[in-house]
């Protein structure tokens, strides 16, 4: 127990004593629990927010229909009505809406020819899917037409405004959300209903087309055996709920994608801030040692320290990507119109966040802690800095060219850490890659503004809406980018900080020996820019990869021509040089003899 | 015989906790080619800073110092590190060497720094090694040699550009008494070549390879002595009664 004091004890003087380097951690660990929150929480999100205009609409669990055509007589079109209202009458059914009159037919907002599915209801409530008013008012006894609310949104139509349908000029009394259908341009044709009185106007125009029936089960989950066992169901609530959320599974899919490239990312922060604690705590463990500790208690220390972090990061990343899942779930066409409310943190989703970030930890812990453990505890307590990496075969080859000595020194001095090495490069590749994505999306959205394409566009008003979707899309994509990209550099300013620290005694030995701080600069700079020039190797392919995996058949093949690829090369190159110059520099104006100081 | 160095007036201070500390106050020093110096004192008289003053690694607060024929006291920081790449080479008690750099790199940087082909400054690192008795382990990095090997190496590197002067800061601190012995040996036949020599120490060993000692204390010079046969009593009196303790 007491053990176990001291061990906490010890974790917390340690955050303490270096409290930015835990909150870094804890930035870049929390930034991977929102994501990860964001991509599970996204489809919870729809589910709810089906369920919940189901509720307020009395959604259907079955629809089923009839089809009717013009040869009919009335006769003829009355069985076919009663056979499928006989439909309420069987077992299990608790509630019916219809059956109501249904048909494709021609229509015109602002010039815009298009198409439109019009059902006639009448002014009373439906017991199933009574439509949710969310402008204007429900029809009347007289004529007029209600907008299925994404069409109205779409159009810019208020009550009031006129249609024509079926070459009726038609009044809007209002806008509704229903879940038969998904909200327009998701579904299309678009979806209106129309008064009785505007039906016998649109006379004949309906006479193509059929009934549907909107039914209630006492048990909603027996949807699917009741169509089983009725040929005239057409959809299932399931079916329809899944379907609708077809673009926000998407949008699920595309932030599982960038939880992992932040969790690369944060494994990336996590090793280097990790190794260069492990670096300043070399003594430390070597003094625990000596006075008795075990290694596995020694271990232990530095785990409860991260595991702190981590599961605060788990916290933080739980709240922040359940606020956020809201607006970014209104990014897509369906919830823009159903909206989206906060969801509630579940045990699956808080589990799944904590094992990715004590995994994290885990990962950029054990390696360097189990060095500081084994490593011999008289040469822990004698000196503080870990012996460098031996340089292999390549590193000596590219090296024994006739370099200038700045150049040479740098090259070598990147040898010296490869884990973090690696690190930083793994991070700017990840920040490279985001970055040649964003380009990429950014001149095909551009570019299919101006073609004003759309792969399911039959009308002007859904090119116009799917571009604008588009539109919100890839604007969240570049602000989602944009974040990442921050991360990177911030992971990027990192590892610049730590390698100047660690370089730091070299780099004054050196200055004894006649460089002058412009060439230790220049080494260090050489050093830092190595790992962002391979990571500019690996980032634009990857880059490329991944752009073409995702623009679906929508966007064009990436169309960066070379002059952009070189543009990001040198502005990489250049931002991040100037990343590293500054702690070089700063380090390079210090006195030389308290950096020699005997360890 | 040229003066290799001069100080006037040299004071260096740094903030104390009440007041300013002192480390060199008020130093007259000239050191002519060839000499083989000693500074001497208790732990904290400054003779270390001294040292780092005379070789750039520090800025004197007051006071002129020459080095050749060159003022240097209000050099910048590059052209100090021009200057000392030529004209001074430095022993550490610590051997800082390069960790990332094998001995015989370490040797040579300092050749390539002053503008010699690589191919030359390995040959020049390579026969200084060999004569400092570590040309074997000449592709070793530091961590893997022994104390001796460093500051053999470290004296290499010290060597490999012909410097005015060689300073070196307790070059013998962290040796064993083997290794002490044969560094001694070393200092001793530079100082018989005629390598001007400033060697900060509290080994009566290391100070009596020298030709001449200077005592500190509280930062300035109290005695100046030529050994003619050994330390002055006085000075092997106050080391015996743990005067370096």
């Amino acid at each position: 127990m007491a053990a176990g004091r001291l061990l906490v004890g010890l974790a917390w003087r340690n955050v303490r004593h270096r409290p930015w380097q835990a909150l870094l951690l804890l930035l870049a660990l929390s930034v991977a629990t929102t994501t990860i929150t964001l991509a599970m929480a996204l489809v919870d999100v729809s589910d709810r927010a089906w369920d919940r205009v189901s509720q307020a609409t009395h959604g259907f669990h079955v629809d089923a229909g009839d089809e009717i055509s013009p040869d009919m007589s009335p006769a003829q079109r009355e069985r076919v009505r009663a056979g499928l209202a006989r439909l309420g009458d069987a077992p299990g059914v608790v509630a019916v809406g219809g059956p109501w009159r249904e048909a494709q037919v021609d229509a015109e907002i602002d010039g815009v020819p298009l198409r439109l599915r019009v059902e006639v209801r009448d002014a009373g409530p439906a017991a199933v899917d009574q439509p949710l008013v969310t402008a204007g008012h429900w029809l009347d006894d007289r004529e007029g037409v209600v907008l299925e609310d994404g069409l109205a949104a779409a159009a810019g139509l208020r009550p009031g405004d006129t249609v024509t349908i079926a070459g009726q000029r038609v009044p809007v009394r209002g806008a509704a959300l229903t879940v038969n259908v998904g909200p327009y341009p998701t579904d299309q044709p678009a979806w209106v209903w129309v008064s009785p009185a505007t039906a016998a106007r649109l006379g004949t125009a309906l006479d193509e087309g059929g009934y549907s029936l909107e039914l209630r089960l006492a048990d909603r989950d027996q949807a699917e055996s009741f169509a089983d066992a009725h040929p005239q169901v057409n959809d299932t609530w399931q079916e329809t709920r899944s379907e609708t959320a077809t673009d926000i599974q998407d949008l699920a899919a595309v932030f599982g994608v960038l939880a992992i490239f932040v969790v690369v990312l944060t494994i990336g922060t996590a090793v280097i801030l990790v190794a260069g604690r492990m670096a300043a705590q070399i003594r430390q463990v070597g003094t625990l040692k000596a006075v008795g500790v075990t290694p596995g208690q020694v271990t232990c220390v530095l785990l409860v320290e991260y595991l702190a972090v981590a599961f605060l990061a788990t916290a933080v990343g739980l709240a922040a990507g359940s606020l956020l899942t809201p607006p970014l779930a209104r990014v897509t066409d369906v919830l823009a119109v159903y909206g989206a409310q906060t969801p509630p943190i579940t045990w699956p989703r808080a589990a799944t966040a904590f094992a990715v970030t004590t995994a994290v930890v885990v990962l950029a812990t054990v390696r360097p802690a189990l060095r500081g453990v084994r490593r011999s505890t008289l040469r822990s307590l004698a000196s503080n800095t870990r012996p460098p990496h031996r340089p292999g075969r390549l590193v000596r080859a590219i090296t024994g060219l006739a370099l200038p000595v700045p150049v040479w020194l740098g090259l070598r001095g990147a040898n010296r850490r490869r884990g973090r090495f690696l690190a930083n490069m793994l991070g700017l590749t990840v920040g490279i890659t985001l970055l040649i994505m964003a380009l990429a999306l950014h001149t095909g959205v551009e570019k299919l503004r101006q073609q004003g394409l759309s792969i399911e566009a039959p009308d002007a008003i859904s090119r116009a809406a799917d571009i604008a979707n588009q539109g919100r899309v890839s604007s969240l994509g570049f602000t989602v980018a944009a974040l990442l990209i921050a991360l990177a550099l911030i992971n990027a300013t990192v590892a610049a900080v730590f390698a100047a620290q660690d370089h730091a005694r070299n780099h004054a030995i050196m200055r004894t020996i006649g460089a002058t701080p412009g060439q230790t600069v220049t080494a260090f700079l050489v050093a830092q820019l190595t790992a962002c020039l391979l990571a500019c190797g690996f980032g634009i392919p990857f880059g490329i990869v991944f752009y073409e995996s995702i623009r679906g058949g929508i966007l064009d093949p990436i169309g960066l021509s070379a002059l952009t690829y070189l543009a990001t090369i040198l502005a990489t190159l250049t931002l991040y040089g100037l990343i590293a110059a500054i702690p070089a520099r700063l380090l390079a104006r210090r006195p030389i003899t308290p950096q020699l100081a005997y360890e | 015989m040229s003066t290799v160095v001069r100080a006037e007036g040299l004071r260096r201070h740094f903030r104390g906790d009440a007041e300013p500390v002192r480390a060199v106050d008020g130093v007259d020093l000239v050191v002519e080619q060839g000499e083989a110096v000693s500074i001497m004192g208790p732990s904290g008289c400054g003779k270390s800073t001294l040292l780092h003053l005379l070789g750039g690694l520090e800025r004197p607060d007051a006071g002129t110092l020459i080095v050749g024929d060159q003022a240097v006291d209000r050099l910048s920081e590059a052209s100090w590190a021009r200057l000392r790449r030529r004209t001074i080479g430095f022993v550490f008690q610590a051997f800082h060497l390069v960790d990332q750099l094998t001995a015989v790199e370490n040797v040579e940087l300092p050749a390539l720094l002053v503008g010699t082909s690589r191919r030359a400054a390995r040959r020049r690192a390579t026969e200084l090694l060999d004569r400092l008795g570590v040309v074997d382990r000449a592709g070793h990095l530091p961590d893997r040699l022994s104390g001796g090997e460093l500051q053999r190496v470290a004296l290499a590197r010290a060597l490999v550009n012909e410097p005015l002067m060689v300073l070196a800061d307790e070059p013998t601190g962290n040796l064993d008494s083997q290794a002490t012995g044969e560094i001694l040996q070393l200092f001793a036949e530079l100082r018989d070549t005629g390598q001007t020599l400033v060697l900060v120490t509290h080994d009566a060993r290391v100070a009596a390879t020298a030709e001449r000692l200077l005592s500190m204390r509280d930062g300035a010079i109290v005695e100046d002595t030529r050994l003619d046969g050994g330390l002055p009593q006085q000075t092997l009196l106050a080391q015996l009664a743990g005067w370096e303790a």
